[in-house]
């Protein structure tokens, strides 16, 4: 047990104060992602229209009309100007490479993303969790130690190689053994995503990619939970609470594990932020057309428009996460509101 | 748990999928890149082409054999005297899919619609250049009347879009018209195949088959497009029989494909070549003045030309293209053998170190002192800067065998790889003294040779080249009316590149492609012989493929491949999967045990 604090008390901010400064300070990133955002891209090498246009443009009167068509014969602060005004009003612009408004774009892309790693996280931290309860409370069990072990090897194996291997063994099927799930896609070309089969059948199509990420993630959530588990079961009112005669099982869920689960917390709350920005490999190899895909295919062009919506939408994302994660930790810990 | 019962259900119900007599056939192609649009005046991609070209008509396609001008919506078509008049036939059995007729309006519609400039014109214009008027006398003629004689004509590939739809959609719409099915309605075409599914940059594209086909319907009753990001997960699709064709893969994965059970590969001839090029002098196009720092060796067209024979074609076709490739010398490949210059025998593209040591020394380049060559004025040459594409593997192992042999020849490079678009940036300002790239090069070889005139340099140009002789003959065959007189023109050029060497051709490219043969039949390569089955000028192949059951019914039929079975054992993938999944087992246990044991000490401790 530690000293009382001394008498200088530090007067404590009501919530209400704590969550308008915290939201304040988001808006203020906000903005200034807005304005990074334009000039990050234009500091990359190439050139849009010779880019796309290799082998296609053949004259300087075709490249010219693309420029003309798509704003880039504007001068920079000129193009700047539109892109603020734009931005403003929801508009972020028009896909240099797919020629489609870029907010189309990212709805489509956003919602197999949203699957995917959404579902991927959700399990991978119900699963993480549950398993570094089990191996912090009873550390060097049988059980601990595979589960040390497995997800450490998982968690350095590399995503898209983890997904090859899954997709040898679960799409294709060594030898005699059928393959039972597609090699790659969102869907079936004929199956209307929206009805009850096609829930099926994208729930079938995702169950690699989602095991490949599920997998890769593990560890992060199992070792934290673990080893904050591990220092709680040192602490005096662990003893305590076993003193009062309380059963293992209580005393691990109602005491240790509670306290425990705060810089989980943290994990998950930052994990979800990411959550937009996809996973670029595993996408790569399942062929899923999320937000990561569009994001890094987008830098090749550069699709500027693209490059800063996405930017955009994954900045705010963790941003607002961040922000959720600072308004509940307000509430769980009210220290922090200092 | 629950998401696993479940999946499990469908992918049972799904796996015995073979075609019964009245289940529709559907051909499934697996492409590596996304179709970028289907509105054919906004896509690039080659993807985005083949879409088009289903979905629809063009006045002109293309033949098989040699990719020349064939008739299509034009029936006929034939020129004034002057070369200045061109006048198309349509064909009056065209309709739009919606039941419309196709006429010479639609046409004149869709060619002023890129006359009037925008995205339109970005993309098609360069086939409407130097014309004056557009006229449709009636709804089977189309008048082209030209400013000066084009030797382009009557290669007209423009997608033909229908008037009564387009008229909709104004200029302003047109940068962002995504011409996309809409409630479940196809897309109004003339072509071949409708469009019932997809959007630009999406993963899976549905077209169903148009019965009323002025050219005959297919014999197929679906296409279905599939995109894969990469090249294993599609290879491993085909193998499951998840799709029926898989196109642009590489050499080792066609070798480990050959010899399974129902599948045929090959590396088809790719009409493209690859090339290291050199920096001949850039300047500042408004000025004139010179522009970069390019090495004062590589602005001399004899010490370019020395190079052409320190180049082991051979070993680099071997090496950086494991195999698959033709050893190349001038820009104009084999598949367009009318257009085509070879070398005379005693300067055809051989590696002979000593010629190119000899041909060093005649031109003042000789070893100094401290054993590398010098300028002629006795001045070092430095280091050569030779920069390669980081996202190819190939051009970065051809500019570092490229590098050894300058080497052994006793002159010093360094090698660097860059993004594409960074070199191309590193292009334009002229800090480079060589690099490696390629190009496709289209049936008509127009596009090709302008990149090589004056004009392009600070636009099209990356080599900076720059010859009199050379864009006089370009603007004669431009408007040469005569095809042996052309011919004999655009090979003159291709003598005049080769002894200048801004580039030294490498190789020509392939692209590899693997099929179920025991699925489909009676696919014809392009150009035929030794090209490639899929990604062609036109749609030949999915109008005129049949089910494998059916492949007697063209078994008669010009050039068609009657695609063999070979018979044959376990293919190379599968043995790399297992050994791979061989060393992450090891792996696994190894790990596992080391915790096991490194627990195992502490399991006394607690409590």
């Amino acid at each position: 047990m530690t000293e009382l604090p001394a008498p200088t008390r530090v007067r404590r901010r009501s919530y209400r104060r704590y969550a308008a400064g915290k939201a304040l300070g988001a808006l203020g990133s906000l903005g200034f992602m807005l304005v990074v955002n334009f000039f990050l891209f234009r500091v990359l090498p190439g050139d849009p229209a010779r880019t796309l246009g290799r082998g296609r443009f053949t004259t300087q009167e075709q490249l010219e009309e693309f420029n003309a068509t798509y704003g880039l014969d504007q001068s920079l602060p000129q193009q700047f100007v539109t892109y603020v005004q734009n931005t403003l009003t929801g508009d972020l612009g028009i896909s240099l490479r797919y020629r489609v408004p870029v907010s189309d774009l990212i709805i489509d892309r956003m919602w197999p993303t949203l699957l995917l790693v959404g579902t991927s996280t959700l399990l991978a931290a119900v699963i993480g969790i549950w398993m570094g309860v089990n191996s912090g409370w009873r550390r060097g069990s049988r059980f601990d130690r595979g589960a040390t072990g497995s997800s450490l090897t998982l968690y350095s194996m590399p995503e898209w190689w983890l997904g090859l291997l899954l997709i040898y063994l679960l799409a294709v099927g060594p030898g005699p053994l059928p393959g039972l799930f597609p090699t790659g896609g969102l869907h079936s070309p004929d199956v209307d995503p929206s009805s009850p089969a096609g829930v099926l059948d994208v729930a079938w199509h995702l169950t690699l990619p989602v095991l490949t990420l599920t997998l890769a993630y593990l560890a992060d959530y199992a070792l934290i939970m673990r080893s904050s588990l591990l220092d709680e079961i040192g602490e005096d009112y662990v003893t305590t609470a076993r003193a009062k005669g309380l059963r293992d099982v209580q005393v691990r869920n109602r005491h240790a594990v509670r306290n425990a689960l705060l810089p989980t917390t943290t994990v998950v709350a930052l994990s979800i932020g990411f959550v937009v920005t996809g996973a670029i490999t595993v996408e790569t190899v399942f062929s899923i057309p999320g937000l990561g895909l569009l994001a890094t295919e987008a830098l090749t062009v550069p699709d500027y428009w693209v490059l800063q919506g996405t930017l955009l939408v994954s900045t705010a994302a963790v941003i607002f996460a961040n922000l959720a994660a600072n308004l509940v930790y307000g509430l769980l810990d009210p220290r922090v509101r200092t | 748990m629950a998401l696993a019962l479940a999946s499990l259900a469908p992918g049972l119900a799904l796996a015995p999928a073979t075609a019964s007599e009245d289940e529709p056939v559907t051909f499934t192609v697996a492409y590596l890149n996304e179709v970028d649009s289907f509105n054919p005046f906004l896509g690039i991609e080659a993807s985005s082409f083949e879409m088009w070209s289903l979905m629809y008509d063009s006045l002109t396609g293309y033949a098989m054999e040699d990719m020349q001008p064939t008739p299509a919506l034009a029936s006929e078509w034939e020129t004034s005297e002057d070369g200045l008049t061109w006048t198309f036939t349509i064909r009056d059995d065209a309709t739009w899919s919606d039941g419309e007729p196709l006429t010479a309006q639609d046409v004149l519609y869709t060619y002023e619609r890129i006359r009037d400039g925008g995205p339109e014109r970005a993309t098609w214009g360069v086939y409407l250049k130097g014309v004056e008027s557009v006229t449709a006398p009636d709804d089977t003629t189309v008048v082209l009347q030209l400013e000066e004689p084009s030797a382009l004509l009557p290669l007209l590939p423009i997608p033909i879009v229908p008037e009564h739809v387009w008229s909709d959609v104004s200029d302003d719409d047109m940068r962002s018209y995504g011409n996309e099915p809409t409630g479940g309605e196809p897309v109004v075409g003339s072509g071949p195949f409708r469009l019932v599914e997809g959007t630009a940059g999406g993963s899976t594209y549905r077209l169903e088959v148009n019965p009323d086909y002025w050219g005959g319907a297919p014999h197929i009753d679906e296409v279905v497009v599939r995109v894969f990001k990469s090249e294993d997960p599609a290879i491993q699709a085909l193998v499951t029989g998840e799709v029926d064709f898989v196109e642009g893969i590489n050499a080792l994965q066609v070798q480990s494909l050959e010899g399974r059970d129902g599948i045929s590969a090959q590396m088809g001839d790719s009409p493209g070549f690859d090339e290291i090029a050199f920096n001949t002098g850039s300047i500042d196009t408004d000025t004139g003045e010179p522009l970069g720092d390019p090495n004062p060796a590589v602005l001399d067209p004899a010490f370019r030309w020395a190079l052409n024979f320190a180049i082991d074609r051979d070993q680099i076709i071997e090496t950086a293209y494991q195999g698959a490739g033709q050893a190349g010398d001038t820009i104009i490949p084999p598949a367009y053998a009318g257009f085509r210059w070879e070398p005379p025998e005693e300067d055809a593209a051989t590696y002979d170190p000593e010629r190119a040591a000899q041909l060093l020394d005649e031109a003042g380049y000789t070893v100094g002192d401290d054993g590398f060559r010098t300028l002629p004025n006795g001045d070092p040459i430095g280091k050569l800067r030779l920069y390669a594409r980081s996202d190819s593997q190939t051009s970065v192992d051809v500019i570092e065998l490229f590098s050894e042999w300058l080497a052994d020849l006793d002159i010093d490079s360094e090698v660097r790889a860059f993004e594409s678009s960074k070199l191309t940036d590193i292009i334009y300002e002229g800090t480079f003294d060589a690099f490696e790239w390629g190009w496709y090069v289209e049936p008509d070889p127009s596009s090709m040779l302008s990149y090589m005139t004056c004009d392009e340099r600070g636009n099209w140009s990356d080599s900076w080249y720059c010859n009199e002789e050379y864009d006089t003959l370009f603007e004669q065959q431009r408007i040469e009316q005569d095809d042996a007189a052309r011919e004999e023109q655009v090979q003159q050029m291709q003598e005049i590149l080769y002894y200048d060497a801004p580039y030294l051709v490498t190789a020509y490219s392939t692209v590899g492609e693997a099929w179920r043969s025991d699925r489909f039949a009676c696919l014809r390569q392009q150009p035929d012989p030794g090209g490639v089955y899929l990604i062609q000028y036109g749609v030949h192949n999915y109008v005129n493929m049949r089910p494998a059951a059916e492949a007697d019914e063209c078994a008669g039929e010009e050039g068609t491949t009657q695609l063999s079975q070979e018979a044959g054992g376990e293919g190379g993938v599968s043995t790399a999967f297992l050994v791979g999944g061989g060393v992450v087992l090891v792996g696994l246990l190894a790990v596992g045990g080391v915790v096991a044991m490194r627990r195992r000490g502490t399991v006394g401790d607690r409590e």
